[in-house]
């Protein structure tokens, strides 16, 4: 007995020492965690992690630039018809997929149409907007639009193109989309269909997608940029502050507290990049619901609440916001009047509101998310300001799924929500028309109620200004139209952080160099990891 | 009744308790606040999308219409589409499930061999110094949650002594064994893949063990207790007087007995791991089943719900049936009892 027991353990130690030796060489892979789910699917994904996936898996006609502007990638050159309607792109003929398939117009008509019929994911910048899609020649694409729409260029920072003959034969029939079947989503989930500088590797749905830089990239690659990019969905923080102790880890997600920043920040080598995502918190008024229906009511809050206190202690090395479009958004305004506390002034607005006598009959009730726990912070101090001139806050903590259901009809949405939101594409017009146009009134992203005619109207014409110059003047008119409605508290731009390995990893984000478009700052073939130093 | 007649009324019975609990989760997760399509496709998916997926699972129906065509596709073996993986949830249960039951049957074999031995060792020797720490260590695991051990462990064998991997069940780059089981030891075991054997077991053992000690801590307390009490019984000091050797009377005679307790006991904590294990699974990037219940409900992913707490009512029912043969096959009163149809 006491033998076999020996066997045993000698048995075990040397099946744990032939599992030692199963390290693998982990030069030159980025590692980066996120957020789960993450689709690989481009008709499906449209949050962080599957954007940035996007980014390195598939290629688009257009790439932006730092300040968002469209660069030829796809299409080396494109024209607008005069009405704005048709838009025509040429396309390079040296780009081949992952699996050496030439990619041609057909394979845009085809990833437009498939995205558009599917609907999900970053469908709705196209749906009803793009009539038709016409292939013009192998390399000549043409959309014909519905109405005229001036942003459409950085829309297609979100059209990634698939490989046509790929996805067909990999369809499953019958599916939910007629003659093509599921449109090739059961085999989309974890294979690609791209074009991009990385390929996958593995996808383990809800735990790792391993990717393989394309050796036959059409654009130059650096050497130093890696060979192998890993998307790990854990923003656990004692696991995260374990790996990226190990070097098991060279990017963490954006997700971490303040505290659990200051503990990575503490590991050698270690830095933490910050940098503003062009998103913004908001304090979301009810206008029409009293006594947040009353302007004056709206402006004395706005003019009493605290925002150097959240900025210094609660959001710290956020900015504070001005109006409604972050600052590094393309056509936001920087002029818009700004709000600070002043008790004096807050006092004077509430004298003038026609509840100035019956306060205490109009409780204000602010919601606040519960998985944001930091909002609760924002909600107290917010409820300690409002005391100072006599209004009454109750703080409420409500679960996102029930603030979506409150902020879907009129009389349940609160007097005021706090609520973080960015645009969908780099452009001030993208904020203006899912934040305050009548058509957003009943989602998550308007608790104002605004229903303004003559707004709606001002963010129409703007959006379908096609000239840049001209469309981001409408939109600085649209924004200081908001501003004196003050129908919001312009809270702050969020900064978002990441840990990384700074001894070993050159990211351009650390350096300055931010991409206004959510997913761009993690394209891989950007970031250098130097493995002499690793 | 004979054990098979035992087995049959068992089984039969499960029938309608899976059936109770199939009717009360689809209402629950029906009738919680918020659109989950909605969730899914996020909020500026436009309205004739979220329409067709409602209408592609059924949610445009009316609640008792849901659950027929929930019901006879899930006999069929569908158990219909996970809104966030989207994948057929029978898919994620067989890449999920497996990886939680090694990890749950890992930490069982830890759990029931040194719970046991513990609790054995401490009752023998019962108010000794060897008793009093088996009896500290049994307080601490009792009161402990396993995440506490979970980060306990990460940070001390992981983040400062580096002797354990600390994310996923392989070393990237390791070849995965053919998948036979989904078990990655067992798949490696039988492609004689030792390699990713030594890899996988290397993985396993810190989110077992943290897993584990909270079950080990109980099964040595209630072992102590039974085998304290069993050794002031008659027949332990008769054996004795028989001149019947030491070892035999505590093996045979004081052990055997004293485990009925104990394996009712391990059962139920083995049931439990696999819902149990979520945080465990979260600190160390464990793709298993218990994850992906909790993410399930936290996205209001219906179908997910539905088949996770199925499943769960399954391996109860399963795990409380094998626990009733095991304590049969220890205890003679009742095997005997039930072949006599008492």
């Amino acid at each position: 007995m006491k033998r076999n027991l020996a066997l045993l353990v000698v048995g075990l130690v040397l099946l744990l020492a032939l599992g030692l030796t199963g390290w693998s060489d982990d030069s030159g892979v980025l590692r980066v965690t996120f957020a789960w789910p993450t689709y690989i699917d481009p008709a499906v994904g449209s949050d962080f992690s599957s954007s940035s996936s996007f980014v390195n898996l598939y290629d688009t006609l257009v790439y932006p630039d730092t300040n968002g502007d469209p660069l030829p990638h796809v299409a080396t050159s494109w024209e607008a018809s005069a009405d704005g309607l048709t838009w025509t792109f040429h396309l390079r003929d040296d780009v081949t997929f992952h699996d050496g398939t030439p990619l041609t117009a057909e394979d845009v008509k085809f990833s437009m149409d498939r995205l558009t019929t599917i609907g999900e994911g970053y469908a709705f910048l196209f749906v009803g907007r793009v009539e038709s899609t016409e292939v013009v020649d192998a390399y000549t694409v043409r959309f014909h639009l519905s109405q005229p729409f001036g942003p459409f260029l950085s829309t297609l920072y979100r059209l990634y193109i698939l490989n046509k003959d790929l996805v067909e034969a990999n369809i499953v029939k019958p599916g939910p989309y007629g003659d093509m079947g599921d449109y090739g989503k059961a085999y989309l989930v974890d294979h690609d269909a791209g074009s991009g500088p990385y390929m996958v590797k593995e996808f383990r749905v809800e735990e790792e997608l391993d990717m393989i830089q394309n050796p036959n990239y059409w654009l130059p690659i650096d050497a130093d940029a890696p060979k192998e990019v890993r998307f790990i969905g854990t923003t656990e923080p004692a696991t995260i502050r374990t790996m990226m102790s190990r070097h098991e880890l060279e990017i963490s997600d954006q997700w971490q507290s303040q505290e659990a920043l200051q503990a990575l920040d503490g590991i050698d080598g270690v830095d933490i990049a910050a940098f503003s995502p062009g998103t913004e918190f908001y304090l979301m008024m009810n206008t029409r619901k009293p006594p947040t229906d009353d302007i004056h009511v709206r402006r004395a809050m706005a003019w009493a609440t605290d925002y150097a206190t959240v900025m210094e202690h609660i959001f710290p090395d956020a900015i504070q916001a001005k109006g409604p479009v972050p600052q590094n958004l393309p056509g936001a305004d920087p002029t818009v009047f700004q709000f600070h506390r002043d008790l004096d002034k807050a006092r004077e607005e509430l004298a003038k509101s026609k509840y100035a006598d019956e306060l205490d009959k109009y409780p204000v009730e602010f919601h606040w998310i519960a998985e944001v726990p930091d909002e609760e912070k924002v909600a107290l101090l917010f409820m300690a300001n409002m005391a100072d001139i006599g209004i009454d806050v109750k703080v409420v903590k409500v679960p996102w799924m029930s603030v979506v259901d409150e902020m879907a009809k009129e009389e349940t949405s609160p007097n005021i929500v706090s609520v973080f939101d960015s645009s969908h594409y780099p452009e001030a017009g993208s904020l203006l028309e899912s934040r305050y146009h009548s058509s957003s009134a009943a989602t998550w992203e308007q608790n104002e109620w605004l229903l303004d005619e003559t707004l709606d109207a001002m963010i129409e014409d703007s959006i379908a200004t096609i000239d840049r110059a001209e469309r981001f003047a409408k939109y600085s008119e649209i924004q200081q139209y908001i501003v004196d409605l003050c129908p919001t508290i312009f809270l702050f731009e969020q900064v978002e952080k990441h840990a990384y390995q700074a001894a070993y990893v050159e990211w351009p984000v650390a350096n300055g160099v931010v991409n206004p478009v959510m997913g761009y700052n993690l394209a891989a073939r950007f970031i250098k990891v130097h493995t002499d130093r690793q | 009744m004979s054990i098979l007649r035992f087995l049959a009324k068992r089984l039969a019975l499960s029938i309608f308790v899976l059936f109770g609990l199939s009717l009360l989760i689809f209402t629950i997760s029906r009738v919680l606040p918020g659109d989950p399509v909605r969730m899914a496709l996020g909020p500026r998916a436009p309205e004739w999308a979220v329409e067709n997926m409602r209408a592609q699972m059924h949610l445009d129906k009316p609640l008792y219409a849901q659950y027929y065509y929930w019901l006879t596709a899930a006999l069929h073996g569908d158990l219909g589409q996970s809104l966030f993986t989207r994948r057929p949830v029978m898919e994620d249960i067989k890449e999920f499930l497996p990886a939680t039951c090694e990890l749950a049957l890992f930490a069982g074999i830890i759990m029931a061999i040194f719970g046991i031995l513990l609790g054995a060792v401490s009752g023998r020797y019962s108010n000794t110094w060897i008793d009093n720490s088996v009896r500290v260590f049994s307080y601490i695991g009792v009161v402990t949650p396993s995440f506490v051990f979970a980060i306990l462990f990460l940070l001390l064998f992981g983040y400062i002594l580096r002797w354990f991997p600390t994310t996923g069940r392989l070393t990237a780059g390791i070849a995965r064994p053919p998948v036979i089981t989904g078990m990655v030891t067992l798949d490696a075991l039988i492609t004689g893949h030792f390699g990713a054997l030594g890899n996988a077991l290397w993985h396993m053992v810190l989110p077992a063990v943290s897993l584990a000690l909270g079950g080990m801590a109980q099964e040595a307390r209630i072992t102590r207790s039974t085998i304290s009490d069993n050794l002031r019984k008659d027949y332990i000091a008769s054996a004795k007087g028989f001149g019947v050797p030491e070892r035999l009377v505590t093996l045979k005679y004081l052990l055997k007995p004293s485990l009925i307790p104990t394996v009712s006991i391990l059962g139920l904590d083995f049931a439990s791991l696999l819902g149990n294990a979520f945080l465990v699974e979260l600190i160390f990037n464990w793709p298993g089943f218990s994850r992906y219940g909790i993410n399930a409900m936290l996205r209001k992913d219906l179908n997910a719900v539905a088949a996770v707490v199925m499943v769960l009512g399954v391996v109860f029912i399963l795990v409380n049936i094998l626990v009733d043969l095991i304590v049969a096959w220890l205890d003679p009163r009742i095997r005997l009892g039930a072949e006599r149809g008492k």
